[in-house]
């Protein structure tokens, strides 16, 4: 049967078909005759989420410049699709040419968070492609992966080909370019990939072998394969102005989560917050210039007819020209009937005057996240809020017209007590009071959502040595702290336990963890980032089954000569520095923002840091 | 020069599957990006004054969509087409824009019924087909299961008064429905009702999903035509 006849005949049954159609305005076609190389982008998640994400867009458009390769899309179909397609026995397929993946040069994943790693096994399943790297043979596509989760790789390791560590737009259209001219002169897989190896960033996991001490850590890691490097270097772009940005972002046929135009203003974060492996693993800030994001920003706005406009990066404010930037961008959006959106916000004085503009008449909700509820514990994390700052800028929210605020914490970090947990509940107690202050006794319609997540320690933290709470530790806390905002508009919210444990596990697991994945996958796990997919009793068989002892992987703290399942992974910052901070948490001292001084975590001697001491 | 206009389009291809608000945000963004600006309601949440004359159910092709909207300036039609046929991506076809100034009425408003060609691969030759096609139309009430919007149970309604004309005819392997069914807010039928009444009184049971519907035409009171 002809393809579209059977997408047809699937298609009619599906909710939201438009997933799975592709021809979208912006998405690239190409002569296939004239492409050389082929890549299917593989988003371990739902066509909605996956075109909500920027850094696709960006690879897409880096790949897609070059005339012989040509970089297609594909997403996780839905369960309902998902079944008919087995049904059928319709293989996986890309969006552009509706081409099954295994007939792909390469497949890259990309890894955003951990619960995406059991969607990634079911897509290769769906594709007709082996999971375990050791049984492809040439016949299979390279299989690629990528993204945050990528620095410590090992629990993905028996299934990926070949990782890419760092920043992408350069890297992945020179590793197509390799595996182009080795697939030209008729190299084997293995070739290419010890070819591959030798570039910065890539690492390929079946070069190396783990053994194991007897009481389950690591003993040593054993290189395979001389052509492979000791250690794998980050590959990072040493600046992003010169970067190519898509200006013409494919425009999604279904409603997005994010469906705006989006500028990425600057890589990287100076904060230093202790818990943030963003802040440390995108060292060092790179910025654009003001112009350069004014000019993109109006290319994409007129090329992809958006009436939204969103800036990117870790802390919006902390861009060197913010002020500037503001001003001009407000003074552009008005003009183009586009209205504008500054998330991850520092909350000062100037941010409201700039919130109060753009939020004119829908005062939507204002966020914060102070992380912890006392001075001590944001000293811990490194979080420079201070209560001040706190009541000040809620103050001046509510005074201004805002109804609504929202505030993140996070539950188990380090050194918590019972205290920290009376913090979260005081604030809110004082946001209300303030509240009343403007709003009469009764507080009017003034809502406050109270948001906490559970603490995961990740790997190039400075807590990346940190035993996690167990569920029942945070199950308590979340029975304490439900008892103690009973607030009359206060609305309390908090994440399933055992998801976090979960996360844990892959967050800093070993190589052996791709067992549980393995286990997991077979009995039906995948979209797990999803509430309503996740079976909590089928990833505890799965560990029980694969002999994964989650609490070994989560709760246990490492000592501090461990060898860590990602240290032959170098993301900059040194093992000295993570240490140093490490220190420095449990004697509840901060760390300034190094753009008032180096704090010396060692990215400099990779690549120049452009914002060191800038305002020292 | 104007600032009411109508355009006519086809849908085609995968882009049958994308849905009716799916469509209109694209709508939406093409005007945006080809430039020609919209016309805003007033208020406290102004939207971009365009619609559709009729829904088309997800799925369905059509040759005969109708789109009206109102633009902020005084253009002429023929630039309106040019510059947002660039904009259409494959499976959406511009036909025409025209300027609706004399309509005081939302087309949605003015809508009597629809053309519909249901395509069944169903072999049968053309006794059978007239035989229940008879048969079909001569019973008292023609009774079709439907999903009430209150509750979300399934109850039975009669179409027959719904119909307009109904014709069967073989082609090839495929038996093919022509069918006018009333369509508007006046009077509406899903051409939905037909293919499951029709095919379960004439025993045919090709799955739904094996078959592809088309909107041939729209037609309107006051013998409106577009």
């Amino acid at each position: 049967m002809e393809l579209q006849k059977k997408l047809d005949r699937i298609l009619k049954r599906v909710e939201k078909p438009g997933r799975y159609i592709g021809g979208e305005v912006n998405s690239a076609k190409k002569d296939l005759i004239s492409v050389k190389e082929r890549m299917a982008f593989a988003f371990p998640d739902l066509y909605e989420i996956g075109m909500s994400y920027l850094g696709m867009q960006i690879l897409y458009n880096a790949v897609n410049k070059e005339e012989v390769m040509y970089c297609e899309r594909v997403f996780a179909p839905s369960p309902d699709m998902e079944k008919l397609m087995k049904e059928e026995n319709l293989p996986l397929f890309t969006l552009e040419t509706k081409t099954p993946l295994k007939e792909m040069n390469m497949v890259g994943f990309t890894l955003q968070y951990e619960m995406s790693y059991s969607t990634v096994l079911n897509m290769l399943s769906l594709s007709e492609i082996p999971l375990m790297s050791s049984d492809r043979g040439e016949e299979y596509p390279v299989i690629a992966a990528g993204g945050p989760c990528a620095f410590n790789p090992e629990p993905m390791a028996d299934f990926i080909d070949l990782f890419l560590i760092g920043d992408g737009e350069n890297l992945l259209p020179d590793v197509l370019k390799l595996h182009m001219k080795c697939r030209e002169k008729g190299l084997s897989k293995k070739e290419f990939l010890e070819k591959a190896s030798e570039m910065e960033g890539v690492y390929v996991p079946c070069f190396y072998e783990i053994q194991y001490n007897d009481d389950g850590t690591i003993k040593k890691l054993c290189k395979q394969n001389s052509k492979a490097p000791d250690v794998v270097i980050r590959n990072i772009l040493p600046e992003i102005e010169t970067a190519d940005f898509p200006v013409k972002p494919v425009i999604p046929v279904v409603e997005a989560v994010h469906d705006r135009a989006v500028v990425e203003t600057f890589r990287g974060c100076t904060r230093g917050c202790r818990f943030c492996q963003a802040g440390m693993i995108y060292r060092p800030v790179r910025e654009r210039s003001t112009d350069n994001i004014l000019n993109i920003a109006k290319a994409q706005i007129e090329s992809t007819g958006n009436d939204e406009l969103s800036l990117l990066s870790l802390s919006t404010s902390d861009y060197s020209h913010f002020r500037d930037l503001a001003l001009e961008l407000m003074d552009y959006c008005k003009k183009a009937n586009v209205s504008l959106s500054l998330p991850s916000l520092r909350i000062d004085k100037f941010a409201f005057e700039v919130l109060d503009k753009i939020q004119e008449y829908k005062k939507s909700g204002l966020t914060y996240a102070p992380e912890a509820g006392t001075q001590r514990l944001r000293d811990v994390i490194n979080k420079g809020v201070t209560d001040e700052d706190i009541y000040t800028s809620v103050e001046q929210a509510i005074s201004l017209g805002w109804r609504h605020i929202k505030l993140y914490f996070m539950i188990g970090l380090p050194t918590e007590t019972t205290e920290d947990l009376d913090g979260i509940a005081e604030i809110a107690k004082n946001i209300i009071e303030i509240n009343k202050k403007y709003n009469g006794p009764k507080g009017g319609k003034f809502r406050l959502t109270v948001s906490v997540s559970n603490f995961v320690p990740k790997a190039d933290t400075p807590f990346q040595w940190e035993r996690q709470n167990t569920p029942e530790e945070f199950m308590e806390k979340h029975r304490y702290l439900e008892s103690k905002l009973k607030i009359k508009g206060v609305t309390f919210n908090y994440h399933d336990s055992f998801t976090s444990v979960c996360e844990a596990v892959f967050a800093r697991g070993d190589r052996r963890c791709g067992r549980a994945l393995l286990a997991a996958h077979e009995k039906g796990c995948r979209l797990d980032g999803w509430t309503e997919h996740f079976y909590p009793d089928r990833w505890q068989n799965a560990f029980e089954e694969s002999g994964i002892n989650p609490d070994f992987y989560a709760f246990r703290e490492r000592t501090e000569d461990e060898i860590l399942p990602w240290q032959h992974i170098e993301c900059g910052v040194s093992k000295a520095f993570l240490l140093a901070e490490r220190e420095k948490a449990y004697s509840e001292k901060t760390t300034r923002d190094c753009r008032y001084g180096c704090a010396g975590c060692g990215i400099n001697k990779r690549v120049k840091c452009m914002t060191e001491g800038i305002y020292g | 020069m104007a600032e009411k206009f109508i355009i006519k389009f086809s849908k085609s291809g995968y882009a049958k599957y994308t849905s009716h608000l799916d469509l209109l945000r694209f709508f939406k963004r093409a005007f945006r990006k080809s430039g020609v600006a919209l016309k805003y309601s007033q208020g406290f949440n102004p939207h971009p004054k365009l619609g559709f004359a009729q829904p088309l159910s997800l799925g369905y092709s059509s040759s005969c969509e109708l789109l009206e909207f109102e633009t902020a300036d005084n253009l002429n039609a023929e630039d309106i087409c040019e510059a947002i046929t660039k904009e259409m991506p494959e499976g959406l076809e511009i036909q025409w824009c025209r300027e609706a100034t004399g309509l005081d009425k939302p087309l949605a408003s003015v809508c009597e019924s629809a053309e519909y060609q249901v395509t069944i691969p169903f072999s049968a030759d053309t006794e059978f087909l007239n035989h229940v096609k008879n048969g079909y139309l001569e019973q008292e009430s023609i009774t079709a299961l439907k999903r009430r919007k209150r509750d979300k149970k399934m109850v039975e309604t009669d179409i027959k008064a719904k119909i307009r004309r109904f014709e069967v005819r073989a082609l090839g392997e495929n038996t093919v429905l022509d069918v006018e069914l009333d369509s508007g807010s006046v009077s509406n039928c899903s051409p939905e009702l037909v293919i499951s009444s029709f095919c379960s009184y004439a025993g045919i049971d090709t799955p739904r999903y094996d078959m592809e519907v088309e909107r041939m035409s729209l037609k309107f009171y006051n013998n409106l035509q577009f």
